[in-house]
């Protein structure tokens, strides 16, 4: 960390700075807000430059492609410039995976919330067995989704699915072959149900913890100030412990969102989009017309099409963020 | 009436203990739902991990019990022949290379953007944070040109270079709440007596924050283990590959599903994963409460 | 009818192929032509280099191994260190998009679900000597070896063979309801209907995957339906008989199917079969083999037909397998010469798949065909290539037609109408959503 390498300096100028503030030439290198810059973007550089080298310069070249008629074996093509997403949004099918994505985005976060919230409410009580209980809610976060995934898929098998077999013995469903045993990955909003709620299921120990960790940490005397003064339950929640877990609420719903919002494993691996699209959002699309169909440049266009929607948002949360954080 | 007053005070001490059993009784009733979502399923993963194949396939059995003797051999089979052992030590290999560069990167970041005043230091902790909009779909292409040209291709040292793309953003942003807790006058004191601001940096603040440290590692292990697509992308050697695309790539042979072995590989690294979590729950906690209250 | 089945060729020991010599009388020409093959000097310059091949896991996994050990022994045998890799055919093309852009990876490449020869034929080597000796030694190539791997009249792919989806029913069942093994699809639909009503209900799948797109492919071009135009450059699927598949798909599925189908994947007709529930499926003979390992009463009563036949004729769907070079190889001589050589291991290679590799060569299906022609249920598969076809149909296996399959749309539209939708509604989308693609590629 000690040396000041060309490298980690942004501006080109600030290796003759890095020398100049040791042996002294200039003296405002040598005031402590100089010395505190340099210091401060020595620090930052290998971070900046990790994501710049290795996210900001392909994701430049899948800005061109997005813009190109690129195929798989034919990359370097031709500048159709926004054809492919006028092409994109003159299709019946994208407005389809338009429509699930956000529904799957909104209804999953809405669901990792509320139930993240309750059990986190659970969770900060006192009681024996706490900790087994919070080592055992938190296995769903660990497993490798890849796999757990497919557990899933054969949980909602069609056939000799464990769910079924359960409400079946619950008497909540008849048997194997009668009209009201359900198919959960075969009936339109049953399928966009269940990849759904393989989401949650993932996601929600995750928001579980992050809340019990803002209820930990608000001080007692604040919430017993408030009993105090005699404000009810969902006010004190509202006024006192939002506003105090808010920027980590903030920032890991920010990650979650764009995390599932960009996730294709889920979707891909229990239904590829099927039936007939009811479970189709922008990555199956993206995936199967980009690289499986082998249009990249479609496939790049649909991929990116939210980012200059989420750009936005996300500068926006973010600037708040700090805001309030300073 | 009259008997009732003494069994009252008689009562006493017990109705506390009352009041603690019913507390736990609602509490635990409140959890079994979340107990049966969240568990579950893993416990049922578990069974199928040691049932045998025909077992799984009986029409009318009991899913969650054994109809014929449970076995081991789904766990043999991962050992002996799959590369199952291979996939660990490069998971944990990768883990840990991945959680090095993220500490290495996101640390000065977080604290530099958190503490220093910089100008312009909010727009570049912006535009950290926006690589991770950057869909992984479109971005294997162009890294694959990458990967290739550092002569990483098929080899796990590969994923060392690309899943720090994802974690750098998170963790910056984590640590950058992290550091706004620690009190300037820890980091002043330590200057007066002749720290330089990275002596500060070193000697006093990272010591307070290793919470937030473990913080950043269990996200950084968490995140790698949820990637296929770069894996599926950069590594087809069956030996080089990590635990997930392992698991999901070579347990499935055509139509032939390893329900067994799939779940058995996918258990043994959950589970101690979340066994782990758990020693580190209560730092964990703290680190992220650091991160959210200044 | 005397040929012997060829041995595992033995080829470190000269002393054995010489007994064999002695003992095969009767079969001496052919074992001549064996030893002339084992015999074929591979040239000395792959002497010491190393060849990486990436393949899919084959649905017979012995295969697999047999192949691993095969593609080794040959290493061994010329020198060269062979690595074979597996991963599964749907995450193939996402390899290949990598290892292009990369523009490095695997010396040979293998193409299967997703031909991507027309994508990348500016980049693989052209493989036309190769492909022309070996259609000259075997009788030519079936006429549909060429719309998988022919692009302009060169081979940048050889065919190495494809997997044949035929009709696997339950014998007892369809004998129970009084029916002989199914002829037409109205005899599938007629049996569906009655068997459902006894609990043994059909399913073809609805859903987004491999199968979906081949069987529903193989009831269209049955009713006669044309995809597009000899050339691949005309759609030719808005037509009355496209029509008469959708209402027949639904039909199908109204009177015999279980409501499985829309939630199934490429192996649950597998598990429906051997379960013993299904009455008849359409799948690939792996699922026949996997029955015969889980459920051995059902294995017994399952028959196998070619293919059933209706209004426009018998067209069965297949899944080519093709091997190809990327121009970037670092052994190309090496990887020439391993085609070559498997090639010429046909037979050997269709006996440990099972006899689920069927050859693309001409003379290959001369009777008895290795595996198929000592199973007598599968015996009739013996005639398969006469009626196989593959997407996109008649046309070639183009780019446009590749993104017309990856995007599901045929499965869709008979999933949309199966589901109580439109015909005229589903086929204006449908047909909507292909034109959009083929005129993306014509740009």
């Amino acid at each position: 960390m000690t040396e000041l390498s060309a490298g980690g300096v942004p501006p080109s100028t600030s290796l003759s700075v890095a020398v100049g503030g040791r042996v002294g030439v200039q003296s405002w290198w040598r005031t402590p807000t100089a010395r505190r810059y340099l210091f401060g973007y020595t620090l930052l550089a290998p971070a900046v430059l990790y994501v710049l080298l290795l996210v900001g310069i392909p994701f430049v070249f899948s800005l061109y492609l997005a813009m190109s008629d690129a195929s798989v074996g034919v990359p370097v093509a031709r500048f159709v410039g926004l054809e492919n997403f006028k092409t994109a949004v003159e299709n019946a099918t994208f407005y389809v995976a338009l429509r699930n994505t956000i529904v799957f985005t909104l209804g999953a976060g809405i669901m990792k919330g509320l139930l993240g919230t309750t059990l986190a409410f659970l969770l900060v009580q006192p009681f024996r067995g706490r900790k087994i209980i919070r080592a055992l809610v938190v296995i769903p976060f660990t497993l490798p989704i890849a796999v757990s995934v497919l557990g899933w898929k054969w949980m909602f098998d069609s056939q000799f699915s464990v769910i079924n077999w359960a409400l079946n013995k619950a008497a909540l469903i008849g048997p194997y072959g009668s009209p009201d045993w359900p198919v959960w990955l075969g009936q339109p909003w049953l399928a966009f149900f269940s990849v759904m709620f393989v989401n949650v299921w993932r996601g929600f120990p995750f928001s579980a913890i992050v809340l019990l960790a803002g209820l930990t940490s608000v001080p007692p005397e604040i919430i017993d100030a408030a009993k105090v003064d005699g404000t009810s339950f969902l006010k004190r929640f509202r006024l006192v412990i939002v506003p105090m877990i808010a920027p980590i609420l903030f920032i890991g719903s920010a990650f979650d969102t764009v995390f599932t919002l960009s996730d294709l494993s889920i979707v891909y691996l229990l239904t590829n989009g099927g039936p007939d699209g009811a479970t189709e959002i922008l990555p199956t699309l993206a995936y199967n017309t980009g690289i499986r169909g082998g249009a990249l440049g479609r496939g790049a266009a649909i991929s990116l099409f939210l980012f200059p929607l989420l750009l936005p948002a996300m500068i926006m949360l973010l600037r708040t963020l700090r805001r309030r954080q300073y | 009436m009259a008997t009732l007053a003494p069994t009252l005070g008689q009562r006493a001490p017990r109705t506390a203990r009352a009041r603690s059993v019913r507390r736990h009784v609602f509490i635990y009733l409140g959890l079994v739902p979340f107990m049966i979502i969240a568990v579950g399923p893993v416990i049922w993963m578990f069974i199928t991990a040691i049932k045998q194949d025909a077992d799984l396939y009986l029409v009318g059995a009991i899913p969650f019990w054994f109809n014929q003797p449970p076995t081991w051999k789904n766990f043999d089979f991962l050992f002996h022949n799959t590369f199952y052992g291979d996939w660990i030590v490069n998971t944990m290999a990768i883990s840990f290379w991945v959680s090095a560069i993220t500490l290495l990167t996101a640390v000065p970041a977080g604290y530099a953007l958190a503490r220093l005043r910089l100008p312009f230091a909010e727009n570049l902790g912006i535009a950290i944070f926006m690589t991770y909009l950057v869909p992984a779909i479109i971005l294997f292409i162009p890294l694959a040109r990458v990967v290739t040209e550092l002569g990483l291709q098929d080899s796990w040292w590969a994923l060392v270079v690309v899943y720090p793309t994802f974690t750098i953003p998170f963790c910056t942003w984590l640590l950058m709440g992290f550091f706004k807790t620690v009190p300037f006058e820890i980091e002043e004191a330590a200057m007066v007596d002749g720290c330089g601001q990275l002596g500060a940096l070193l000697r006093v603040v990272l010591p307070v924050s290793w919470p937030g440290l473990i913080t950043a590692v269990i996200f950084s292990f968490t995140l790698s283990m949820q990637d296929f697509l770069y894996s599926l992308a950069f590594v087809s050697i069956s030996e080089e590959k990590p635990v997930p695309l392992g698991v999901a790539t070579e347990l499935i042979r055509g139509d032939i599903y390893f329900w067994g072995s799939l779940m058995a590989g996918a258990l043994l690294v959950g589970v101690p994963v979340a066994i782990v979590y758990n020693f580190f729950l209560d730092r964990f906690i703290s680190g992220i409460t650091g991160a959210a209250i200044k | 009818m005397s040929e012997p089945r060829p041995p595992r060729p033995n080829l470190a020991a000269g002393v054995d192929r010489r007994r064999f010599l002695k003992v095969s009388g009767g079969g001496l020409a052919s074992a001549t032509l064996l030893t002339m093959l084992d015999a074929r000097q591979a040239p000395a310059q792959i002497k010491g280099t190393t060849l990486r091949m990436l393949k899919w896991s084959h649905y017979v996994p012995a295969y697999d191994v047999w192949f691993d050990k095969f593609a080794k022994e040959w290493g061994e045998k010329n020198g060269v260190t062979v690595r074979v890799d597996h991963i599964p055919h749907l995450e193939l093309p996402a390899r290949y998009a990598a290892e292009f852009a990369a523009g490095a990876g695997h010396d040979l490449i293998y193409f299967v679900g997703q031909i991507l020869t027309g994508h990348y034929y500016r980049n693989l080597i052209d493989l036309s000597d190769l492909a022309d000796a070996l259609g000259k030694k075997n009788g030519g190539w079936l006429e549909s070896a060429k719309s998988c791997a022919l692009v302009g009249g060169r081979w940048y792919g050889v065919p190495d063979f494809f997997i044949s989806i035929p009709v696997l029913y339950r014998k007892d069942l369809f004998a129970s309801v009084g029916m002989e093994a199914p002829q037409t699809w109205d005899d599938l639909r007629n049996a569906g209907k009655q068997l459902k009503a006894k609990g043994h209900p059909t399913g073809m799948q609805f859903s987004r995957c491999n199968d979906s797109n081949h069987n529903w492919r193989a009831l269209m071009y049955c009713f006669g339906v044309k995809e597009t135009d000899p050339s691949g450059q005309n759609i030719t699927i808005d037509s009355k008989e496209m029509r008469e598949a959708l209402r027949f798909g639904k039909a199908l599925y109204d009177e015999g199917m279980t409501p499985e189908v829309f939630s199934w994947d490429d192996a649950s007709d597998n598990r429906f079969l051997a379960s013993g529930v299904a009455s008849w499926i359409h799948d690939a003979i792996s699922a026949y083999h996997s029955t015969r390992l889980t459920n051995p009463k059902v294995f017994e009563q399952t028959f196998v037909v070619p293919e059933v036949s209706g209004p426009g004729g018998k067209w069965n769907v297949g899944e080519p397998n093709v091997w190809a070079i990327w121009k970037f190889s670092k052994n190309v001589p090496a990887a020439k010469e391993f085609i070559q050589w498997i090639a010429d291991h046909q037979k050997e290679a269709m006996e440990a798949s099972l006899g689920y590799n069927m050859p693309f060569l001409k003379d290959q299906y001369k009777k008895p065909m290795p595996y198929l022609g000592k199973d007598t249920k599968l015996a009739a598969l013996q005639d398969q290539e006469k009626i196989t076809a593959f997407f996109g149909y008649p046309g070639p296996m183009t780019p446009p037609a590749q993104e017309v399959l990856t995007t599901f749309i045929v499965p869709d539209m008979f999933t949309r109408v199966a589901r109580g939708g439109d015909v005229e509604e589903t086929m204006k989308w449908g047909v909507g959503e292909i034109r959009r693609i083929y005129a993306k590629h014509k740009a």
